[in-house]
């Protein structure tokens, strides 16, 4: 039973990866291929939880990207980038490392896909971009996630690329939606943005809830 | 009894064929939430894992929902279920201790393709199913079963047991 089981998993994974290699959102694993590739010194990713390892501090984070031949970005950083005249002319450009939906959902306006679980779909985009751009800052969700480290280490070990250009965006799509910047939704260029909450949008949204409570006493 | 058993197989082989092919459709996300175990660290094994288990789950469903080699099927899901279920309680019980939160509060993705869950829920969820599974292992009925058991004569007719199938296919 368990033979039989195994041999149709393997050979659904293998089918899988087959009939889906050319579509934007490929199914099934390689089973020979390392996608979390480390730096050789920390192979746990940041969200595991365990009693040796936890939530790195930022100094940590940028010491261990500096040592790998990364840089780290703030958001400081992140918005004078943004803000660059250099922008317009890809010459900073945004790597976002998430998945196709995340991406459609909403990523930092003009910013390139590059889904490093599969590399092959987004490559020929995504290198000349790097290779052409003096700052390539990478993200993806921010917090605990990772996918914007392994997508920079992937991108460093390209010879077109190299590593002191590209920066890793550790606060992510959050911090970036924190900071009330405006998001593009779709396809890169789409047009379509959501706006940000005004500040002035979440005293009033504030206030709503508060004045009927004081009524009601 | 009998429709209890057929409502057990189709309930849990519904469920195993819904999780496995929610976690099929996702495999980069299944991989990433095998990998956060830390439980394997070769590459071949863990993608080895996350690429199949999925799918293992759709089998073992499968063969439930048509009522095929029954008691095996279900035997194999139990035996996934414990030590997940175990490892899951782990994984709660460290998040609980690092982030200094009351046990139940504890909300993560296990990895069961059902998204974040509450530890608690997913606990009970989790031992209603082992119950469940251990319960078609030695429950005899077959009643709409495409083929009971796969070495046994096939098909246990109403009233008979495994073992007086069996008998009656040799004499055959």
């Amino acid at each position: 039973m368990a033979a039989a089981g195994a041999v149709f998993a393997f050979s659904a994974n293998w089918l899988a990866c087959l009939l889906t290699r050319h579509s934007s959102t490929p199914l099934g694993l390689e089973l020979t291929r390392n996608y979390f590739p480390s730096s050789g010194s920390n192979t746990v990713p940041p969200n595991a939880v365990s009693t040796n390892t936890n939530i790195q501090p930022q100094q940590t984070l940028e010491a261990q990207l500096r040592a790998e031949g990364l840089s780290l970005a703030d958001s400081n950083l992140v918005a004078q980038v943004f803000h660059d005249p250099r922008y317009e002319r890809d010459l900073v450009v945004f790597i976002d490392a998430r998945d196709n939906d995340e991406y459609q959902q909403g990523h930092i306006p003009g910013a390139y896909l590059f889904n490093h679980y599969h590399p092959e779909s987004y490559l020929v985009t995504v290198v000349p971009v790097c290779q052409a751009a003096q700052q390539v800052v990478v993200y993806c969700n921010g917090g605990n996630c990772d996918e914007s480290i392994l997508a920079a280490r992937l991108l460093r070990d390209l010879p077109q690329v190299g590593g002191e250009k590209i920066f890793v965006y550790a606060g992510g799509i959050a911090e970036w939606t924190t900071n009330g910047l405006a998001v593009e939704i779709g396809e890169r260029k789409s047009g379509k943005m959501r706006e940000p909450r005004k500040s002035e949008d979440r005293k009033q949204g504030a206030l709503r809830t508060i004045v009927p409570a004081m009524e009601r006493t | 009894m009998r429709a209890s058993a057929i409502l057990a197989r189709w309930l849990l082989g519904g469920l195993f064929i819904y999780m496995g092919l929610t976690k099929t459709l996702h495999p980069e996300a299944f991989l990433k939430l095998v990998r956060q175990y830390e439980m394997v660290a070769n590459p071949f094994l863990l993608n080895s894992i996350a690429a199949t288990l999925p799918w293992f789950e759709v089998f073992c469903g499968l063969l439930l929902v048509f009522g095929v080699a029954v008691r095996g099927s279900a035997l194999m899901l139990f035996a996934m279920l414990v030590p997940f279920t175990f490892v899951v309680f782990k994984r709660a019980l460290a998040i609980s201790s690092v982030k200094a939160i009351a046990f139940c509060s504890v909300r993560f993705d296990c990895g069961c393709g059902s998204g974040d869950v509450f530890i608690c829920h997913k606990l009970a969820e989790n031992s209603l199913l082992i119950l469940l599974a251990a319960w078609l292992v030695f429950n005899r009925g077959c009643k709409l079963c495409a083929r009971f058991s796969l070495l046994q004569g096939g098909t246990i007719q109403e009233g008979q047991t495994a073992a007086g199938a069996s008998g009656q296919s040799q004499q055959g």
